[in-house]
Order: C-alpha cells, then structure tokens, then sequence
C-alpha cells in the first residue's frame, strides 16, 4: 500500500500555546481524508505544515515519500493547496487569475492555456472566464480559488474547508469535482467541520480535538468503534414513548424518542410489541445508523457546533 | 517567474482607477497649477492704490515713474475714501496705499534744505510692501540726483563734468554661467516629478501588506514560486510604473511648456536611478511597517518631507544654512539638482555622476534592509 502522507507525532505552538500535540495519521493514495473537528482542534495547522508554509516543532511528514524537512521543493511540486480564505486577485478576471497562479506552479504557455480551459470547464466556470472575480457570488469565488489549486495536475489536493459559506450549487459543484479527481487518482486531503460532508465523501478520516487525533481509520471502523446503534421511535401526537424492562432511558429527539442499546434489534422488536399493547399510534420506528456528530459528543464531550 | 509576478501588478495597477489618478493626474495637475501660478507671478503686475490730494505734474510725474520702475498697475482712490482704505489695510483686505498729500508739487519744487514727503500706509503683515517702499527709494535716489545735478549746473558746471560727478563708483558686470535660463517650470516639471515619483510607495506598501494579510503571500508560498522571486517581481512591476510616471510628466513639461530635457540620455540614466532609488525606498518600507496606517505615515513624511528639503517646491537658497545642510542628506535633492544640472546648466552625464552614486546608495541601502526583513516579512505571512 502507498501513502501519499504520512504523518508522525507532529507538535507546533504558537506562543507558547500548543496547536498540535503529536498529532499522526496516513493517507492512501487516491483516496479522499476528511480531518474533521472543531474550530481551533488543529486542522489548519496540519494542513499548513503539509502545504510547506510551516514548520513543526517535532515529528515528521512525508508527501509521497519526500520529507517536508529535506525534500520540501520536491514534495511541493505535487501538491495543490486550496486555502481556507479566497486568495484571489478580485480586480482580475478569472482567467488572469489562472494564468498568474499556473505560471506560479511552473505551467507555461499552450500547456496552461489547455489547462485553464479545462479546469475551468471543471469548476463550471468556463462561459464567466473573462468577468472579474469581484463580481462572482461567494461560491463562485471558492470553485475559482481551488481551480487555481489544479492547473498543474497535481497528485495530491489540500483543501481547507474549501465549502465555508456558500450555496448549495456551489458546494455540489465542489463534491462533484472531488469525486472526479479522485477517479483520476488524486488524493484528497478534505478539513470540515461539517460531518455529512465526510460521511459521504471521505473514505477514512481522522477526528481532531485540541491538537491530536482521537479517532481514526476508516468512516465505518470509526462509526463501528466509537458510535452507539440506537432505535427511533416517534409517535403520532407527541406522546411519550412506553418505558421497555431492560434498557435504558430513551431521550428526545427532532419530534420522537431515541434509545441508545446493543441491541437494536431486539429494542425494536420490543418496542414495536409495547405500542401495539397500548394501542399506540407509531409514526417512525426505525433503526439509526450512529452517527459522526454522536461519535464526537461521545469522544469529546461536545458538539461540533457548539464550538 | 519574476516576470510573471511583474505582469499581474501592472495588470492590477491598470485596473485601479485610483493610479491613474494617483501616479499621472495629480502630478500633471500640480504642473499646470504651479507652473502656470508660480510662473506668471513675475509677470503680473501688481497693485498700487494711491491718493493724490495734490494732483499737480509733480505727484503725476511721481506716480509715472513708479509704474515704470516697479512695473505697478495704478489704482486711483478719492481722498474722501481714506479712512475707509485705511480700515481696509487694518482689516487685511488692502496691503499698502500710497498718500500723496496737498502740497507735494511746491515742497519739491521749494529746493534748498526742503523736503517733499509722500505717506505710506501699510499692513505690517504682507510681504509685498518691501518691494513698493524699495521701489519708492529708488525713485527718491533720482530725486536726490535730480537735485545734486541742478546744484551742480548752478555752481557751473558742464554736462560732461556733472555727468561723471553723478556716476556711481560701482558697475555691476553681469555674466550668467548657463546657457538655459532657469525659470518657475525648470523647477517645478523636475521637482513634481521627482516628488511623485516616491508616492509610487503607497501603491507598494499597499500591495505587500494586502497580500500578506488576505493570505495570498501565504498561498503563493506553496507553489514553486521563491520568495525572493516574488520580492523581485513585486519590485520590477513598481520599477516599471515609476519609469513610466517619469516620462509622462517629463514629456508632458517638454511638450505642455517648452522645457528643454537636455542630453536625453543622462535624464534617462537619472530617471532610471531615481526610479530605483524611490522603489527601494519602498520596497524597504513595505517589508518593515506593520500595517498599511503605519506605512502611509512613513510615505507622507518622506515624500512631503523630502520635497520641502530637497528642494522640489522652491530653491534651496530660500531655506536657513543648517537646512541646506540637511537636504545633502535626501535622495530628492540629489534628483532635483541632477535634473537641474541636465535641463539648467547643460551637464551630460559625468557632470551627474555624484547625483546618480547617492540616488544608487539609497537603493542599496534600502535594498539591503529590504532583504534583511523579508525573512521576518515571510514569517509573519505564512502564520
């Protein structure tokens, strides 16, 4: 199996203030990595010293084999870094933004021209090339500020919270060009605070919080492992649902009743019994499937969005 | 790559609407404004308001002679108006008025120890009045010779005798060295334009704190681009600007009035120079300053600063010694003399050589503080 990263017990503070306390994980070649956690967890951090802008205290990383500490150049070569702020030049056109970040990467020329058209095409921004990216909607300006991040066709793509604040069109526009360059072998390095994007477009992740790693691997060994299987049940009328011998107590949620057991199966079957005794009308009863949100709760204590 | 970075600036600055303004209007509007202001001061005349309650040949012949001497535009008033043109000199409304009272024609006619007199009413304030009462004692000193030749002529003397008694023992040999004349537009198309030339660091400073703050130096570091690439780069654009700025305005006072460049390519050299120097200067600032407010502070006080002590806006010779001292140590006197070397006094370029060695200090000193920070510069913009 090859990483195109891998990463060792990397620390970093700024100010005596820790960032990263040891953090470490792998990335397979041409699969997508969510970094998922909290404002402040360490994401942007990681991603930074992955892109070369700075340097870790302690541990190491390596882009395909190159050691960011010996071999930076040749590790940069292969990366595309998509920042989290819009780091284009407003005034110019989408197209001169393109030339002037290609030419950045070393693309030249016939090269950059057909490179241009077609991430351009990519992005879906191929019929506003010569407005000026002032004059482009947020999500626009975000699919622009990636498609500058591709003109050298590189290997391995770091996105930072690449879907902050945009409309819908745009972010679909920006899942559907992941999974694309990810067919084409393209590795992704994808940081969110945003669980529903990992859970449909990541392949493994890592859960960060406070500057380490608290759970990693794949999106189901992590849901396997730190998720807790629960039944659904809501009832026509708000009522609460019947207590069941055995298990615990069921919390509120949306408009019905949750129960966190083992057994879900059995739960629901016993539930089901105890409506139909009571002549209950039942709404939803259904088995859920835990949850990236849940994990977190139950791993950190918090939600995502509470911080 | 150096390049690369260059083209987007100059594609950016075009898009601008502010550098046009900026970096060509306002220099060329300072120009016109200064030169057609400053440069007509000696031609247009100026006022004398008088009263004449005499109102004989004498006060008219008196009068006569002061518009020719001090080419003075005459502006009669009644005698009844005096209190009223009084109150107007001590409101500051009226520099001077000229009183000749009744009376004037026989005291000056009288002859012997006698003495005809004529008031001067003046606002202490203005700096016009010394140029009236000079002129007022040159026309006394014919007068006085008028009077010393009559003497003369009573006591028998011939005209070839009283003529020589009469002629003064000085003679001013006049002998001007170049062979332009300088006038208020040889001092004001190099001095505006060497002035502006260093406004050239705002749109710098601007551009590097900008990138630096909107992540954008940051996001550039991850590409192949060197960071020294994009400090040449940045540099080359605003060299490239300043060049042009240069030629317009220098064009435009060639063209607009008739100021003669001189040896084209010495002002080439020198504009060249001067261009490295204030984009130096620049580059220097862009990498020390804090933020943009803190920058324009700086840019004000060497541009404005440096055009009073370099001589840009008026002739150092106007300025107290130990001032003059002082603009030997600012890149914009240094400018401004070899412009005026080139354009007044016909230098070519070996006569500039000291101008264009310190205007090539400041750039490598500038330079040199330029790279020194840059490390600190990159640091603060990839955190």
């Amino acid at each position: 199996m090859s990483y195109a990263i891998e990463v060792e017990q990397l620390t970093k503070s700024y100010e005596n203030k820790a960032a990263l306390r040891g953090i470490g994980f792998k990335v397979e070649a041409g699969s997508c990595f969510g970094l998922l956690g909290p404002n402040g967890a360490g994401k942007s951090t990681t991603m930074k010293i992955l892109s070369g802008l700075l340097e870790p205290d302690q541990g190491k990383a390596r882009i395909f084999g190159n050691d960011l500490g010996t071999a930076a150049n040749e590790a940069r070569k292969q990366v595309g870094y998509v920042p989290q702020s819009i780091t284009l030049y407003e005034k110019l056109s989408a197209v001169d933004n393109l030339v002037f970040f290609g030419e950045m990467y070393g693309v030249k020329g016939k090269e950059l021209k057909r490179r241009i058209d077609e991430v351009l095409e990519q992005v879906g921004l191929a019929d506003r090339a010569k407005d000026a990216v002032e004059k482009f909607s947020g999500g626009m300006k975000r699919r622009v500020n990636i498609a500058a991040a591709l003109l050298h066709r590189p290997k391995l793509i770091i996105m930072d919270e690449p879907t902050v604040g945009i409309d819908p069109q745009s972010r679909n526009h920006i899942f559907e060009m992941i999974r694309s360059l990810q067919q084409s072998g393209v590795t992704v390095l994808y940081s969110t605070h945003y669980m529903e994007e990992v859970e449909s477009m990541c392949d493994s992740l890592a859960i960060v919080d406070n500057g380490q790693v608290i759970a990693g691997g794949s999106l189901g060994e992590v849901l396997d492992r730190f998720g807790t299987q629960a039944v659904y049940l809501e009832l026509q009328d708000g009522k609460a649902p019947p207590a069941l011998a055995g298990y615990g107590k069921a919390e509120a949620k949306d408009d019905g009743w949750v129960l966190e057991t083992a057994t879900p199966l059995d739960a629901l079957a016993d539930w089901a019994e105890a409506c139909k005794e009571r002549s209950l009308k039942v709404k939803r009863l259904e088995m859920v499937r835990p949850s990236l949100e849940h994990v977190f709760l139950t791993l950190t204590g918090t939600t995502l969005r509470d911080n | 790559m150096i390049f690369s970075i260059a083209t987007k600036e100059w594609k950016l600055l075009l898009k601008e609407k502010g550098t046009f303004f900026w970096l060509l209007l306002m220099p060329v509007m300072f120009i016109v404004l200064f030169g057609t202001v400053l440069g007509q001061l000696g031609s247009t005349p100026q006022t004398l308001t008088y009263i004449d309650m005499d109102r004989s040949s004498a006060s008219e012949a008196l009068l006569a002679s002061l518009e020719a001497k001090g080419g003075y535009k005459l502006e009669a008033k009644d005698a009844g108006t005096l209190d009223d043109e009084l109150s107007r000199i001590r409101e500051g409304k009226l520099s001077s008025l000229l009183v000749i009272p009744k009376g004037f024609d026989g005291a000056l006619a009288e002859g012997g120890n006698s003495q005809a007199s004529v008031e001067l009413y003046s606002d202490a304030a203005s700096d016009t009045v010394a140029g009236l009462r000079s002129t007022l004692e040159n026309v006394a000193s014919d007068y006085r010779e008028q009077r010393i030749d009559d003497a003369l002529k009573s006591a028998g003397a011939n005209e070839e005798s009283r003529k020589q008694a009469l002629q003064s023992p000085l003679r001013i040999e006049d002998k001007p060295q170049n062979s332009t004349e300088g006038n208020t537009v040889t001092q004001v198309v190099p001095g505006y334009t060497v002035m502006f030339v260093f406004f050239v660091m705002i749109s710098m400073i601007r551009r590097f704190v900008n990138d630096k703050t909107t992540g954008m130096t940051a996001r550039l570091r991850t590409t192949r681009m060197s960071p020294l690439n994009y400090l040449l780069g940045m540099w080359l654009a605003y060299l490239g600007v300043a060049l042009v700025q240069c030629a317009v305005l220098l064009a435009f006072g060639h063209f607009a009035y008739d100021v003669q460049l001189g040896d084209l390519t010495a002002i080439a050299i020198l504009v060249f120079m001067l261009a490295l120097c204030g984009t130096g200067i620049g580059l220097a600032l862009s990498m020390v300053v804090r933020g943009e407010n803190q920058g324009m502070a700086f840019v004000q006080l060497i541009t404005m600063g440096g055009a009073v002590l370099g001589g840009l806006w008026f002739p150092l010779e106007y300025m107290p010694k130990a001032m003059q001292t002082v603009s030997r140590f600012i890149p914009q006197y240094w400018a401004q003399k070899a412009f005026q070397d080139i354009m007044v006094r016909g230098d070519h370029l070996v006569g500039i050589l000291p101008s264009l060695a310190v205007l090539a200090a400041f750039a490598v000193a500038c330079v040199a503080i330029a790279l020194l920070r840059f490390r600190g510069f990159m640091k603060s913009a990839m955190s």
